[in-house]
């Protein structure tokens, strides 16, 4: 098991994943952060969050989403980008069930508002985030020296000292 | 799970929960100086447009010089049939003629739902029946909220065409 997750490609196929879903991340943050009140709006529409939480939710998630998505494409902290996205990653995944299990006929609010007949949820949006989610995981798991920022920093500090 | 490994662990969700914490004061930060900055807490229920189990059928009439109508959170339906609305229509609305004889397709019903919009104002020909009445009728109890019709119809509207009849 060690030696499978220690294979020095992973750190490259790893960067792919990174590079994708940080993109992902970003282009999903972008339009809820400039248009607050219609993400609000998304969020309520699940009919899963209290209403005291919804705008709360409405304002941390696009900047986590931003600073996650940003961390794992510069290769800053990469473990626990990743763990923020799976985490985020299985929140959607609950609520996106949830309205399912409602039939509630809505968009998933993911990027850009959109209406239900431009942007339907589905059982195959439910498959996208899942495919996401094995992403980050896959990421968490095995890239423990992560290409980027981080590392590269690390090796100028070693050649100075 | 052996040394190495568990602090790896530790550091990953110290991280997480720093760059949460980082987040979280950005968010909030920026919330709070920009213009369309969100309550933290909502009190007031969002109107939001998804189908409900209960078909009351409920509607409510509105005025037609009412502000609502020019409101961008409103959707305008015009009930009436499609060479009416080609004749005139109110610059905002969208056309979903009635039939009388049939019922209204799921895809209009679903372009309504899809509208996002949080009040949905119906206006019909100001008959008797009224078109736009039963129309309203009809989306309501489709579980669509917050359906309004506009008291007197088309004719009745600022601009709207001359009534049926009139000289």
């Amino acid at each position: 098991m060690t030696s499978l997750t220690q294979w020095k490609g992973h750190a490259w196929i790893a960067l792919v994943v990174r590079l994708y879903l940080g993109g992902v991340f970003l282009a999903a943050c972008f339009h809820k952060i400039a248009h607050p009140g219609s993400f609000a709006i998304d969020v309520a529409t699940y009919q899963l969050l209290p209403l005291a939480l919804v705008n709360a939710v409405a304002i941390l998630l696009p900047w986590t989403e931003l600073i996650a998505g940003a961390s794992l494409i510069a290769g800053v902290r990469v473990k626990a980008a990743s763990l923020l996205v799976a985490a985020m990653m299985i929140s959607f995944i609950l609520a996106l069930v949830w309205a399912l299990h409602l039939h509630l006929e809505m968009s998933c609010g993911c990027f850009a508002s959109k209406g239900a007949a431009e942007d339907p949820i589905s059982w195959r949006t439910l498959l996208r985030d899942g495919a996401w989610l094995l992403m980050s995981l896959y990421v968490l798991a095995v890239d423990d020296r992560p290409i980027g920022l981080e590392r590269l920093m690390g090796k100028r500090r070693d050649a100075h000292a | 799970m052996s040394g190495p490994r568990a602090q790896a662990i530790v550091r990953a969700l110290r991280d997480a929960a720093l760059m949460l914490a980082v987040s979280a004061a950005v968010a909030f930060g920026t919330n709070a100086v920009r213009g369309d900055g969100l309550p933290v807490v909502q009190r007031k229920d969002y109107e939001i447009l998804v189908p409900c189990e209960e078909t009351n059928g409920q509607t409510t009439p509105i005025a037609p010089n009412d502000p609502a109508l020019a409101d961008k959170a409103t959707l305008v339906v015009d009930s009436r049939s499609k060479q009416e609305f080609d004749a005139w229509h109110m610059p905002s609305a969208i056309n979903i003629p009635f039939d009388y004889l049939a019922a209204t397709s799921e895809v209009d019903v679903k372009k309504v739902l899809a509208s996002r919009a949080s009040r949905v104002v119906v206006y019909g020909d100001g008959d008797d029946p009224d078109s736009g009445r039963e129309l309203a009728r009809e989306l309501s109890g489709k579980g669509v909220r917050n359906v309004f019709v506009v008291t007197g119809g088309a004719p009745a509207l600022p601009g709207g065409p001359r009534p049926k009849g009139a000289p």
